[in-house]
């Protein structure tokens, strides 16, 4: 009656039920973790009872011959990978992360050399049969890590040197991969061999540069400019900023689901908002969490959105460096052109009435225009 | 023999359970009873829907079953195997294809039309945090809102009217659901995402989170208050009246000194001032992890507190509103409550120590992650005289 599948069922289900009573005697009775390890029992008793009802299926037992089972690298990697996991419960996440993708990708490969093992007699045609499930997998993954390996080499070289010889080495690696690729395609005939060492070659250099690149860290000017945070100390008058961060632009995943898009258009400022038919004079902004804006400029000038965080500070804007708006009580986006766009989040900590001023949005030189916001 | 009894016993539980399911009296977040026009298209949609595939559902099972019996291990020899049956196979292709196709237009059409917000009558800002919801209505001078109004527990709208949620979340994912009026709408920090709700008829509407947040995530549950035009322009009214200090000498007044020294630390209060005459403002950015708690301005003017999970009304007060008819029930609501109908006895627990009845990180011990800063509302460690002016004090906000 009991065979190998309804006895690894049924060791499961004993397992899962030692569990459960050890999770309630020792931790705790009415916690999500009995419920979760309650739904894995049921699963597991579940699976059990077809498993006994169904007679496993097939009566018949496959004999094994042993002699086709050859070495595998993959145990030792599903070890290894579970090492990690363990690790990053103790250390970091990352850790962590990379041990379930070590596990995940470890037992796939096993259970597939497992398998094509005893497809048939033949052991070239097993060899053949897990190469044809796996490579096509394991290539593109493969050439996947080992690009990802040369680009981040490479951006480490880049942040290195200065800007004047990042261009020089740019140009140069890339007349370089354009002179080797321009002569393998004319030569169809070179030995595979040496196209491999002279590419291995390349990106060994390219590994060793980034190595060398990350041990002197950043150029002056960005380890400076990171220091000193020149992107979140903004200045938010009608002139133009010293730094300009390009990234502010390019925050998609702001522009969705806004609390409001105020539009400036003819030197006129509106809100428009999802749910309002007509553009709003008045913004109504939850307290105490962060609400983001966009702002659009229509106008020919470039221009910037200001917003005032009133007398009572916002809590976020304390940070060291932030002082310098700090003391103005104030953020801003960046100058933008006509027809850009460009996110702005805030954080008003305290209610409208706790403000000596109204909290508004304006734009520096268009007089006699706000957007006042309401923070109940 | 043995088969049959197992069959007969399946057949007996199941028919017991559903009884037993279908028993139920009360049960206001019953998906099944639409209130308002959003409901009803989904419950329109999901009818069909659930009975085709109910259908299928049950044909596939009995054949699944019947293979499963008739063709069990009983030592027999392993008939002959054939391989592919091409005519079969595209025809259980196409037919379930061509059926998940027609659910589909139907479905897109109902999802487009749920998601539309440019007839929106009232807007409603809708904020979840752990574990209770905020409501504030922006100013709005056709509904008479001319200052933002700021409530929690209770969601009130008027009767027939397009109402648009906003809602944002200030810590974790939640998801706003009210049965008979609409589907779910996650609730995400940092985003606003819309629901439109409508009900047909004055009343109470229950619901509940939907997404998981966290300890009390059970317990975070919300009404919504439908009024007629002319109750709901009474409401606005009376949430818009300025703060009434209690008289001098009063047990409520001595109450108010209470708050100011205890609960303003997170609580706010429109209009109350400090002894020296300063408008007193809360702090929960500096307290509370989510940095908001429940505004208890008009408290007494809405039925439920501590995220909806507790009635402010005794069980008779309650019922009266809850049953109230359509014509009555507006008036029964706008009365509020009073010292006859408090529920004292758990309101008296939570100012007590909320923490026992409500589930809630408020073990200093356990707060190294959030910076002390509590989540839900810890035990002040009040005397029983202290509750005793707390509560009359609380009496007074209506």
């Amino acid at each position: 009656m009991f065979k190998v599948g309804s006895k690894l069922f049924l060791g499961l289900s004993g397992f899962a039920s030692f569990n459960l009573v050890a999770y309630i005697i020792f931790v705790e009775r009415l916690a999500i973790g009995g419920v979760a390890l309650s739904m894995v029992l049921a699963a597991l008793v579940g699976l059990t009872a077809i498993v006994l009802l169904i007679n496993e299926g097939d009566s018949e037992s496959q004999p094994r011959d042993n002699a086709l089972t050859g070495a595998s690298l993959w145990p030792l990697m599903t070890v290894v990978g579970l090492m990690l996991l363990v690790l990053g419960l103790v250390v970091a996440q990352i850790y962590f992360v990379l041990g379930i993708v070590v596990v995940l990708a470890a037992l796939a490969e096993w259970l597939v050399q497992a398998w094509s093992e005893s497809a048939s007699d033949d052991p070239a045609h097993n060899e053949s049969a897990r190469q044809r499930l796996l490579h096509p997998i394991e290539f593109p993954v493969i050439a996947t890590l080992g690009l990802g390996v040369v680009i981040f080499s490479f951006s480490r070289i880049m942040l290195a040197i200065s800007k004047s010889a990042g261009a020089v080495v740019f140009i140069v690696a890339a007349t370089l991969v354009l002179l080797a690729g321009s002569w393998f395609a004319l030569r169809p005939a070179l030995k595979g061999a040496l196209v491999s060492a002279i590419c291995v070659v390349g990106a060994v250099g390219i590994v060793a540069g980034g190595i060398a690149g990350a041990g002197v860290g950043l150029r002056t000017d960005l380890a400076e400019a990171a220091e000193e945070g020149h992107y979140l100390h903004r200045e938010c008058g009608v002139e133009k900023s010293k730094y300009f961060d390009k990234k502010a632009m390019k925050t998609l995943s702001l522009r969705s689901n806004v609390t409001a898009i105020i539009e400036l258009r003819n030197g006129e400022l509106s809100a428009v908002m999802v749910g309002f038919n007509e553009p709003q004079q008045r913004v109504t902004a939850s307290r105490a969490n962060p609400v983001t804006f966009i702002f659009r400029n229509f106008d020919a000038a470039e221009r910037r959105m200001v917003a005032s965080l009133g007398s009572a500070m916002a809590a976020g804007m304390a940070a060291p460096e932030d002082e310098g708006h700090a003391e103005k009580n104030e953020t801003c986006t960046q100058l933008i052109p006509q027809g850009a766009e460009q996110a702005l989040t805030v954080k008003y900590d305290k209610p409208s009435v706790a403000q000596d001023a109204p909290l508004t949005l304006t734009v520096p030189g268009v007089a006699g225009q706000a957007i006042e916001v309401l923070v109940p | 023999m043995k088969s049959r009894r197992l069959a007969l016993r399946t057949l007996a539980v199941t028919g017991t359970t559903a009884f037993l399911v279908s028993c139920a009296t009360n049960a206001p977040q019953d998906t099944w009873q639409p209130k308002g026009p959003n409901a009803k298209m989904i419950d329109d949609l999901q009818q069909p829907v659930f009975a085709v595939a109910g259908i299928i559902g049950i044909i596939v099972a009995a054949a699944v079953g019947f293979a499963i019996w008739r063709y069990k291990d009983r030592g027999q020899p392993i008939p002959e195997q054939t391989h592919g049956k091409p005519a079969l196979e595209i025809t259980l292709t196409v037919i379930p294809a061509l059926i998940l196709a027609v659910v589909g237009v139907f479905t897109f059409r109902v999802i487009f039309d749920l998601a539309r917000t440019d007839d929106t009558q009232l807007v409603i800002n809708v904020t979840g945090q752990q574990w209770w919801w905020e409501y504030d209505y922006p100013v709005q001078n056709e509904w008479g809102i001319t200052q933002p109004i700021i409530s929690s527990g209770q969601l009130v709208m008027p009767v027939g009217t397009k109402v648009l949620l906003r809602e944002t979340s200030r810590d974790v994912i939640h998801s706003y659901w009210i049965p008979a009026l609409n589907g779910k709408r996650d609730a995400v920090p940092g985003r606003v995402h819309t629901l439109r709700l409508e009900a047909d008829a004055p009343g109470i509407y229950a619901g509940q989170c939907t997404e998981f947040c966290g300890l009390s995530h059970a317990n975070m549950r919300m009404e919504a208050v439908a009024l007629s035009d002319e109750d709901f322009a009474k409401w606005v009214a009376g949430q818009q009246a300025g703060y009434r200090a209690p008289a001098e000498g009063t047990l409520a007044k001595e109450g108010e000194s209470v708050f100011l020294n205890q609960c303003v630390r997170c609580h706010q209060v429109e209009g109350l001032k400090r002894a020296d005459g300063t408008l007193a403002i809360a702090a929960p950015d500096e307290n509370v992890w989510s940095g908001a708690a429940p505004n208890l301005t008009k408290l007494m003017s809405r039925n439920t507190f501590a995220g909806a999970m507790f009635d402010l009304l005794r069980d008779a007060c309650r019922d009266s509103v809850w049953r109230a008819d359509s014509a009555e029930f507006g008036a029964k609501y706008l009365a509020g409550v009073d010292e006859t109908c408090l529920n004292v006895n758990d309101l008296r627990a939570w100012l007590r120590n909320a923490p026992e009845v409500k589930p809630m990180y408020a073990n200093p011990a356990l707060l190294a992650d959030t910076n002390g800063k509590y989540r839900g509302m810890p035990n002040l460690g009040l005397s029983e005289s202290d509750i005793d002016k707390l509560v009359a004090y609380l009496l007074t906000l209506k």
